[in-house]
């Protein structure tokens, strides 16, 4: 222990000294920071988005709440319904407008991480009924409207933290200079010039040069104020925003979400579909084509042979063996081929669902090697995605069977109820079965909860064994 | 002496093209060819071929008009067989078109023109009122059934006899390809009918009902 004090302790100091430092520093750097905030291109900047925001304001928020309440007194009024609903449906279109202007203005603003993306752009009804529906239901309108009206203090806020810290700061600054215009004015008689303060600080008049160049230290002590009276205002007004303008509501967001899924789903579904196609229509078609060419050379090659036909005595024995063994060769590897597209393009996307999951789980019942029975009853064809999910489920659930459960038979089963359709695999092997992370369970049951859907497993010891997926009919 | 009459119903015009000048090789007489289901209804209808070939998947759909395009030929045709030639084989479709009988019925893969020889005898003999199923809807309706096997207790033996029969050979070529005597593959071949119950009538049409049971009962 002794030992290791001598060690211990300079690295202590050094590790204090470092940190001493490193606030000297930081001390260092926020003193430049509030001696320069002043000058900053970012406070100038936000006095002018503060001011700028001001008449802008003040007009969004007569628009809004003309349109809002003349809207709703003529709706409530009956006889004035139609126009009641298309000053509402202004009100909304207003409120995505300003939004929008008020967005780019403070995404223009240095010094501030750009906003988060506005919200979707408004996707229109069917029909004139159908528009005006979607604009009143229109939520990112209507927020847009409460942010303009919810500005209107802001903007109060604004004229204060701008004319109140700005105007006046520089004001006091160059007060002296004021200060001997009026005295020149007044003549003989000095006159006793009020000043007001930017926070209320009684009646102070001043008198004599030094209480003028008191005003003008006044004004320094202001104008380092102001930039952040100013950006405590600009925090409010970006909080504002991001309630209201930028970060959608999270319900909306995983609407959208599920919205994005369903179709990426569905997208990828389609693509498996055309590539079985393609590769059946193209590159199968080809090798079969291949397949086919190579076998009529293999029988004409059998026929020249030297014990075959008449040309025998023109080509070379040997040379003719190995070319009899290459078209051979060839030959095999072409079926071979054949075989592996074939099986690659199951996989792809098997065939059979083309008349439906009813079908196609017949067709897989058929293959079984452990003798499976079907129990079908799809009365709503679920969209390809779902249907190909519980096909790949059911394959692999019955080559789980036999592989592993040593059952004599196996049962698929498949219905539907309202919206969501029910796959079950049930064997009279040995049980035992667990969902195990990283087993092939578990990746089933992954690639089930990609559309919500859920893999249920109840396999006692001595079975039988149930394997439920739930699925929805849609992604 | 002219062979049979072949028309030919494939989409994609490379196998279209070398299927036809195949079959002509092998002295068939091609009379059409024609790329959808509609064309070859009206093909039939003009040539009245002995026997087509009907690629399974083909426009507008690409699913299954072939087959449909098939089951109507055996319904208003009865003299002209079907080889029904597909890149897969689905042992529904097989149950379909066999649903009207096995005489002059054929269901291949379509690697099997690469040999060359044996296709052609196969559709020679669709030609003729035969029947010709690939080996591997044979093997997915018979092979890998054993609930089948066990409703009508047949041995491993005689399942192996009755795949070849499905397939469309002879006894000979059976005892051949199983390498025992035509006399062990007749007593096996008398031993399923027995089992299937089937009466002693023409043997042609025995095997072929023998088949049927088989694949119904799967």
């Amino acid at each position: 222990m002794d030992l290791m004090y001598p060690a211990r302790h300079p690295a202590r100091d050094a590790r204090g000294a470092a940190a001493r430092a490193q606030d000297g520093v930081r001390v260092r750097a926020a003193a430049r920071a509030v001696l320069r905030a002043p000058l900053a291109r970012r406070s100038w900047a936000e006095a002018a988005y503060l001011t700028v925001g001001v008449p802008l304001t003040v007009a969004g928020f007569l628009l809004i709440l003309m349109t809002a309440v003349f809207g709703a007194v003529l709706c409530a009024s009956l006889t004035g319904v139609a126009a009641g609903l298309a000053l509402l449906t202004a009100t909304t279109v207003a409120g995505r407008g300003l939004a929008a202007v008020h967005r780019r203005l403070a995404a223009a603003l240095p010094g501030w991480p750009p906003p988060l993306p506005g919200p979707a752009p408004f996707v229109p009804g069917r029909g004139l009924l159908g528009r005006v529906d979607a604009r009143l239901r229109d939520g990112p309108g209507w927020r847009g409207a409460c942010y303009v009206l919810l500005r209107l203090p802001l903007a109060l806020a604004s004229l204060y933290a701008v004319a109140g810290f700005w105007v006046l700061g520089l004001y006091y600054l160059t007060y002296p200079v004021w200060w001997s215009i009026a005295q020149a004015a007044a003549g003989p008689r000095p006159a006793e010039s009020p000043v007001s303060t930017p926070l209320p600080a009684g009646g102070v008049r001043i008198a004599t040069w030094p209480g003028a160049l008191g005003i003008s230290l006044l004004g320094v002590v202001v104008l380092l104020a102001a930039p952040w009276a100013v950006r405590a205002v600009v925090l409010a007004d970006r909080w504002l925003i991001r309630r209201l303008l930028t970060g959608r509501p999270l319900s909306e967001r995983v609407r959208e979400l599920q919205a994005s899924r369903a179709q990426a789903v569905d997208d990828t579904a389609a693509l498996l579909r055309r590539v079985e196609r393609d590769l059946h229509d193209g590159a199968q078609a080809r090798l079969v084509a291949v397949a086919m060419q190579l076998g009529l050379a293999r029988e004409k090659l059998a026929a020249d042979g030297p014990d075959g036909g008449a040309s025998g005595g023109t080509a070379d024995p040997d040379r003719l063996d190995q070319a009899r063994e290459l078209v051979d060769a060839a030959h095999r590897g072409a079926k071979e081929a054949l075989t592996e597209l074939r099986d690659l393009a199951r996989g792809i996307h098997p065939p059979a669902l083309d008349h439906g999951l009813a079908e196609a789980l017949a067709t897989l019942a058929a293959r079984s090697a452990v003798p499976a029975t079907l129990t079908a009853d799809v009365p709503v064809r679920p969209t390809p995605a779902i249907e190909t999910i519980a096909y790949f489920c059911a394959a692999e659930l019955l080559a789980n069977v036999a592989k592993h459960s040593g059952a004599d038979r196996a049962a698929i089963g498949v219905t539907t109820d309202g919206a969501a359709l029910r796959l079950s695999v049930t064997d009279d092997g040995a049980g035992g079965a667990v969902l195990r992370p990283g087993g092939g369970l578990a990746g089933l049951a992954q690639r089930v909860a990609v559309v919500d859907g859920t893999l249920a497993v109840s396999s006692p010891d001595g079975g039988p064994t149930v394997v439920t997926v739930d699925l929805p009919l849609h992604a | 002496m002219t062979g049979p009459r072949v028309v030919i119903a494939e989409d994609t015009a490379i196998l279209r093209e070398g299927l036809a000048q195949l079959l002509a090789d092998r002295g068939f007489e091609v009379r059409a060819t024609v790329g959808d289901g509609d064309a070859l209804l009206a093909a039939v209808a003009e040539h009245r071929p002995d026997v087509t070939v009907v690629d399974v998947r083909m426009p507008p759909t690409f699913t299954d008009e072939g087959l449909r395009a098939a089951i109507t030929l055996r319904r208003e045709y009865p003299g002209t067989a079907v080889l029904m030639f597909s890149q897969y084989v689905e042992t529904r479709y097989a149950a379909r078109l066999l649903a009207g009988g096995a005489a002059g019925v054929g269901y291949l893969l379509k690697d099997r023109v690469a040999d060359v020889a044996e296709f052609s005898s196969a559709l020679a003999r669709v030609a003729a009122g035969g029947t010709a199923l690939d080996p591997e809807v044979v093997s997915q309706m018979v092979g890998t059934s054993p609930r089948a096997a066990s409703v009508s207790g047949l041995t491993r033996r005689e399942r192996e006899v009755l795949s070849m029969m499905a397939e469309g050979r002879s006894n000979a070529a059976i005892a051949a390809g199983l390498v025992v005597s035509p006399g062990a593959v007749e007593k096996h071949v008398a031993s399923i009918f027995a089992k299937l119950g089937l009466p002693p009538s023409e043997s042609d049409n025995r095997r072929v009902l023998a088949v049927l049971h088989y694949l119904r009962s799967s």
